[in-house]
């Protein structure tokens, strides 16, 4: 009797212990719409960068050298040790290794990577900007990041034997130093607000002009970071459109197995779908907010912050016409965009730990066992359901997501400081 | 330098510009990318600046309202829609903005985010009367 249980028990533990680990005989062939899906993927798909009309300067390449430099000074920063590269390093892809952002103080926010970003119609986590040079002008004057002012930042160009000729070529004269106080910001401190609210509306004008247009060369800067192919491209690319069969030496059998999760049970190609891994939208996905803080509104805020914003694609620093500001004047903005977050790039992901906007979750593993789970979410609801994946459909999808990684497709001299 | 003084150059990109348009909306009004019809029988046909229609780009539509008999209505219109199986609606909020000269309506704003079945439903007001063509498709 003893013996019986013994084999029953051992009978049950070990087949539990099979069906999470032991991977199960899968296809190699694919169904033509399932290669029409794994060819939207890939990079050689990517449209060629739309144009940014709100950035008049987005392709010149002297503002794309001026963006460069201002992307990696830290003399843009009240301390002198802030710059965008501090958090957005070259060598982690643009992003910082660190759960939170640090620049003068601890943000709120994992540093997103940069790569491929321009091609979004959106930026922040929480889509609050509608232009990448808009984006460029928040982190310099926020207090916890570079902690700047647009008229120190108007003083310092002015001054500095390098950059003066350099902004003046692309954007027209700088304004006159004379009555601008040391330090003034809307976005500043108490003091710095003070001094803002004291300037004449025209200098102030002048001051956020020179603001927007250190924003748009960044952005410019920022266009030149794009992915290069990785091997799942070469996978992607070397499907026939009819014929099914894989070849093998592209990727091995646990990477097409989790591939095939990927754009099926997995579910997870809903939201990161073409060639940049991600519909550029927002979703709720139930993530815990950084610890001790209230879940973020997401979307829902932002998308109202982005119509307000005198920086947005309607306003006068604007370089578009309206007709032009499409995604902004057709943002949608209903409730269940409460607590949405946008869909990150899953290109280079491996080199971008650690992950999601509260930067809670260390490892790839983590992040798609929470898929699997789809926990509640604590503010409005989680768009994902639990996924019922076993334990070695988890690591076949992990190592699907090592095939996304490669080299970028930038100039080597813009990955590194320019000489000064 | 360039050849051509700044203004010059703006007004041939403006032109280069409006005739890529005109040639891009030429092509597409050949062959609608979504029909539908009403159970009454009011016919839908959308044409599209994007074609064929593919997701995560921002587009323009036109949109022709005919009678069964194939004259042009222009009803009151309005156009929701989205991913039933996902329970979602469309990423953002199109609008029609305008009438063209040859009587179809001018839809902007329209993006698709996800591959997959999606479901648009025309509502139409025709002599006080509601009527709903719904137009299914996979992208």
């Amino acid at each position: 009797m003893r013996r019986l249980l013994f084999t029953l028990i051992s009978g049950i533990v070990l087949g539990v212990v099979s069906w999470n680990y032991l991977s199960l005989p899968v296809s190699r062939d694919w169904s033509a719409s399932e290669i029409a899906l794994i060819k939207s993927l890939s990079l050689s798909q990517l449209p060629a960068l739309t144009p940014s009309p709100s950035n008049r300067v987005a392709d010149d390449p002297r503002a794309i050298a001026l963006g460069h430099r201002l992307f990696f000074d830290t003399r843009l920063s009240a301390s002198g040790t802030v710059s965008c590269a501090s958090c957005h390093q070259p060598a982690h892809m643009f992003t910082d290794g660190l759960p939170l952002a640090v620049g003068a103080g601890v943000g709120s926010r994992n540093t997103p990577s940069l790569v491929g970003i321009s091609h979004s119609p959106w930026f922040y986590w929480d889509g609050r900007k509608d232009s990448q040079w808009s984006q460029a002008l928040a982190p310099i004057e926020a207090g916890i990041e570079q902690d700047f002012t647009r008229v120190e930042l108007t003083h310092f160009l002015a001054s500095d034997p390098v950059y003066a000729p350099l902004y003046t070529e692309l954007f027209g004269d700088l304004p006159s130093l004379s009555e601008l106080p040391p330090a003034a910001s809307p976005a500043g401190d108490a003091t710095e607000k003070a001094a803002w609210e004291r300037m004449d509306p025209q200098l102030q004008q002048a001051a956020s002009r020179v603001f927007s247009n250190v924003g748009k060369a960044l952005a410019a800067y920022q266009r030149q970071i794009q992915p290069a192919a990785a091997r799942f491209d070469a996978y992607a690319d070397s499907l026939s459109a009819t014929q099914g069969s894989t070849p093998s030496s592209v990727l091995n059998g646990s990477e097409i197995a989790g591939l095939r999760l990927f754009i099926g049970k997995g579910q997870c190609v809903s939201c990161h779908n073409g060639p940049l891994f991600t519909n550029h939208e927002f979703h709720n996905t139930g993530i815990l907010p950084v610890a001790g803080e209230l879940p973020s509104m997401g979307r829902y805020d932002g998308i109202r912050t982005a119509r307000q914003d005198p920086f947005n694609c309607l306003g006068q620093f604007s370089d578009a016409s309206a007709s032009q500001c499409t995604e902004l004047r057709f943002a949608r903005d209903s409730n269940d965009l409460v607590g949405a977050h946008k869909t990150p790039t899953l290109r280079n992901v491996t080199l971008t730990a650690p992950y999601m906007h509260s930067g809670g979750m260390p490892t790839l593993r983590e992040v798609l066992e929470h898929y699997n789970e789809a926990p509640v979410s604590m503010l409005s609801h989680n768009e994902a359901k639990p996924l019922g994946l076993r334990s070695v459909e988890l690591r076949q999808l992990e190592a699907f997501l090592q095939t996304l990684t490669a080299p970028l497709n930038t100039d080597p001299a813009l990955l590194q400081p320019p000489n000064r | 330098m360039s050849k051509f003084p700044c203004p010059l150059r703006c007004l041939l990109c403006l032109s280069f510009s409006l005739s890529l348009s005109t040639a891009v909306w030429a092509a597409a009004l050949e062959t609608p990318v979504l029909t539908g019809t009403t159970p009454e029988g009011i016919r839908i046909q959308v044409f599209s600046e994007l074609n064929p229609l593919a997701i995560n780009q921002i587009h323009s539509w036109h949109i022709r309202v005919l009678n069964a008999d194939g004259t042009r209505l222009q009803p009151e219109l309005s156009i929701s829609g989205g991913m039933p199986e996902h329970n979602h609606g469309l990423p953002t909020a199109p609008q029609i903005t305008g009438t063209l000269d040859n009587g179809d309506y001018l839809l902007e704003g329209m993006r698709f985010h996800m591959p997959g079945h999606w479901q648009l439903r025309f509502d139409l007001s025709v002599d006080d009367t509601e009527q709903t063509a719904v137009i299914d498709f996979t992208l």
